[in-house]
C-alpha cells in the first residue's frame, strides 16, 4: 500500500461506524479495498504548495472567471 | 419523405421544414415513436415514454404554427431529457429504482425553457444510476448501449442522451456533465457534446451529483443544434445561486466557418498519460485540419493538467455523499453497487481533505486563466478510447490495463473543476468503425468562440453525416 495513505482495517471499520455504516455488512472488506485503491492517488493534492491559496468559491465575481 | 430520414434531421432542417409548414408535426413525432419502438429492444436508452402526451403536444405545436404563432427554431423538434432533469408530474428517477415513483411537483429551468422554446418531450432517458458513473451502465433499468455497436457502451452518465440523439430517436438530447457525462457519450456515440461555463445553463430541478461541478448541455448531431438549446436555455435564473446574470447572445451568429489566426493550444501533458493509437492518429488528423483552416496550433504545457483528477474527484466525492448521505444511511444497501461504494468512500473525505482540494482548485483555475491568456482554446481527445464492452471494468490500451472510470473522464474532468466551456465534435472512426471525438475548451464565457471552431472543424468533414448501422 502507498506510504503516503495507511488506513488499518480497525480504524477503518471504526470510521465507518461513526459515519453509520453497518459494520457487520460482508460489502465492508469490498469498500475497505476500494478505498485503499482510490485514496492514495487522492493525497496527491498535499504535493501541491497552496500557499496563499483561499477554497474556490465559484459565486464571488473573479476577473475573467465564470462570475 | 419517408420516416427513418426524418428522424435523422438535425433540429436546424427539420426545424425549417415546420416552420415553412413542409412537413406535419403529428408526422415527425410519430415518425419518432415508431423508431425508438424499433431500436429500443437493442438501446435501452428511455426509462419513461411519453408517446400520448408528445403526440398531443404536436398536434398544439401545429395548430399555433398553423396560426401564425411560430416560437422559433425549436418550435416542435422532439427532444429527450436525461431522467435527472424535473419534470412537472412525470416521473423523474435520476436513473435508480429508489426514485421509480418519484414525480417532481416542479419543471426544472432548462425543461421549462425548452418547452417555452416549443420542443416536445418524448421520454426520459436512461442514465448511470444517480450520475456517478461514466459508462452509461445501469443494472436496474438496464444498461444504455452504444447505437454503433450495441455490445458496447454507449458512455455515461447520459447514456441515453447519447444513443438516443446518435440513433435517431430524438432529433436533440438533454445531459449533465460533472466530470465529462455529456461529453463521453457525445463523443462514444459520435455526437456533439457541449458542456457550457458552470453558471451559464440553470441547475435548477437538477438531480446534483457535485453541485460545484454540475453542468446541463446538450448532445446533438451538429454544432449548430447545441447553439439552438443554447440560445433558448440559457440566461439567468434566480433560482440556481450560481447562474449567471449575463445577457444571452445569438450562438448562432458566430457559426460562419472562419477560424484564421484563431489560437489553439496542445497541452503536452495530453500524452502522458494513456491514449489509444487509432484515437490519438484521429486527433492529430483534426488538430491538422484546423491548421489548414487557418488557426494557429501550438504546443502549451498545463503542468497541473496532471493534478486536476484528484481534485476533481476529492471535491466530487465530498459533494455527492453529502447530497446523498441519507439515502447511503437509510438505504445503502438497495444503492447499485458501484455507486454506493463510491458514495460510501466519500464518507471518508475528510473537511480537511475537501477544503484542501478547493485551495487547490483555486490555483488550477488561475494556472487554466493564464493558459488561455497564451491560446483562445485548447485541443484533445475527447475521450482517450473507443466505446468498449459493457462490464469492462479495466481497459487496455496498450501493454497497460487502466481503471475505466479514470480512464473516460481524463481529459474531460478538468473542465468540471474550472469550469470553462468545453464541446466535443466527432474527429474520425476506429478500424472498427467507432466514434473518435475532438475536445475544443475555451476561457470562461467564450461558448462562441468555442462553437465557432468546432463547426467551422464540423463543417470541413464528413463525420458527423455518419449514422450507426442500426
Amino acid at each position: 500500500m502507498d506510504e503516503k495513505f495507511r488506513l488499518s482495517k480497525d480504524a477503518f471499520l471504526k470510521m465507518a461506524e461513526i459515519s453509520g455504516l453497518d459494520t457487520t455488512d460482508p460489502h465492508m472488506e469490498e469498500l475497505y479495498s476500494f478505498i485503499r485503491g482510490v485514496f492514495p492517488g487522492l493525497k496527491d493534492i498535499e504535493k501541491l504548495d497552496l500557499g496563499g491559496a483561499e477554497p474556490f468559491m465559484p459565486s464571488i465575481s473573479v476577473e475573467g472567471g465564470p462570475k | 419523405m419517408i420516416s427513418t430520414e426524418i428522424c435523422h434531421l438535425s433540429a436546424r432542417q427539420l426545424g425549417r421544414r415546420i416552420q415553412k409548414k413542409e412537413i406535419s408535426l403529428v408526422e415527425v413525432v410519430a415518425a419518432h415513436l415508431a423508431r425508438i419502438e424499433s431500436l429500443e429492444p437493442k438501446l435501452n436508452s428511455f426509462i419513461t415514454l411519453l408517446p400520448d402526451q408528445a403526440l398531443d403536444a404536436a398536434r398544439q405545436a401545429e395548430k399555433e404554427i398553423r396560426e401564425g404563432r411560430y416560437r422559433g427554431p425549436l418550435h416542435g423538434i422532439p427532444i429527450g431529457l436525461k431522467d435527472l432533469y424535473y419534470t412537472n408530474g412525470i416521473r423523474t428517477t435520476s436513473g435508480s429504482k429508489l426514485f421509480d415513483a418519484f414525480i417532481p411537483p416542479f419543471d426544472s429551468t432548462v425543461a421549462s425553457r425548452l418547452r417555452e422554446a416549443g420542443t416536445i418531450l418524448l421520454g426520459k432517458l436512461n442514465m448511470h444510476p444517480l450520475a456517478y458513473g461514466p459508462t452509461g451502465e445501469n443494472a436496474e433499468y438496464g444498461h444504455m448501449h452504444n447505437p454503433w455497436n450495441p455490445a458496447l457502451i454507449a458512455g455515461g452518465s447520459s447514456g441515453g442522451s447519447g444513443s438516443a440523439a446518435a440513433s435517431g430517436e430524438c432529433t436533440l438530447t438533454m445531459g449533465s456533465d460533472t466530470g465529462g457525462s455529456i461529453r463521453i457519450p457525445a463523443a462514444l456515440c459520435g455526437l456533439v457534446g457541449l458542456k457550457p461555463t458552470y453558471g451559464r445553463l440553470s441547475r435548477y430541478g437538477l438531480t446534483p451529483l457535485a453541485w460545484s461541478q454540475d453542468h446541463a448541455g446538450p448532445l446533438a448531431r451538429t454544432v449548430e443544434d447545441c447553439a439552438l438549446v443554447l440560445n433558448a436555455a440559457a440566461g439567468y435564473d434566480p433560482n440556481d445561486p450560481t447562474s449567471i446574470k449575463l445577457p444571452v447572445p445569438d450562438y448562432t451568429r458566430g457559426l460562419t466557418g472562419e477560424i484564421k489566426g484563431l489560437c489553439v493550444g496542445v497541452p503536452k501533458e495530453y500524452f502522458e498519460v494513456p491514449l489509444d493509437g487509432q484515437v490519438k492518429e484521429a486527433f492529430w488528423k483534426a488538430v491538422g485540419r484546423l491548421g489548414d483552416l487557418g488557426a494557429v496550433v501550438s504546443e502549451v504545457s498545463w503542468p497541473m493538467y496532471p493534478d486536476s483528477m484528484a481534485i476533481a474527484s476529492t471535491i466530487q466525492m465530498g459533494e455527492a455523499t453529502a447530497y446523498h448521505s441519507k439515502l447511503i444511511r437509510s438505504h445503502g444497501s438497495r444503492i447499485y453497487p458501484p455507486v454506493r461504494l463510491r458514495l460510501e468512500a466519500g464518507l471518508f473525505i475528510s473537511s480537511v481533505d475537501y477544503v484542501q482540494a478547493q485551495r487547490a482548485r483555486s490555483l488550477f483555475y488561475q494556472r487554466s486563466l493564464d493558459l488561455l491568456r497564451e491560446v483562445d482554446l485548447l485541443a484533445g481527445p475527447t475521450v482517450p478510447v473507443t466505446a468498449f464492452e459493457i462490464g469492462e471494468t479495466k481497459v487496455k490500451v496498450g501493454d497497460t490495463l487502466v481503471g475505466a472510470i479514470a480512464l473516460l473522464t481524463q481529459y474531460t474532468r478538468p473542465f468540471n473543476l474550472n469550469g470553462f466551456p468545453a464541446i466535443t465534435v466527432p474527429c474520425g472512426f476506429s478500424v472498427n468503425g467507432l466514434p473518435i471525438g475532438l475536445q475544443l475548451a475555451g476561457r470562461p464565457l467564450e461558448e462562441e468562440t468555442v462553437l465557432r471552431a468546432a463547426h467551422a472543424y464540423e463543417q470541413s468533414t464528413d463525420w458527423h453525416r455518419r449514422r450507426p448501422p442500426i
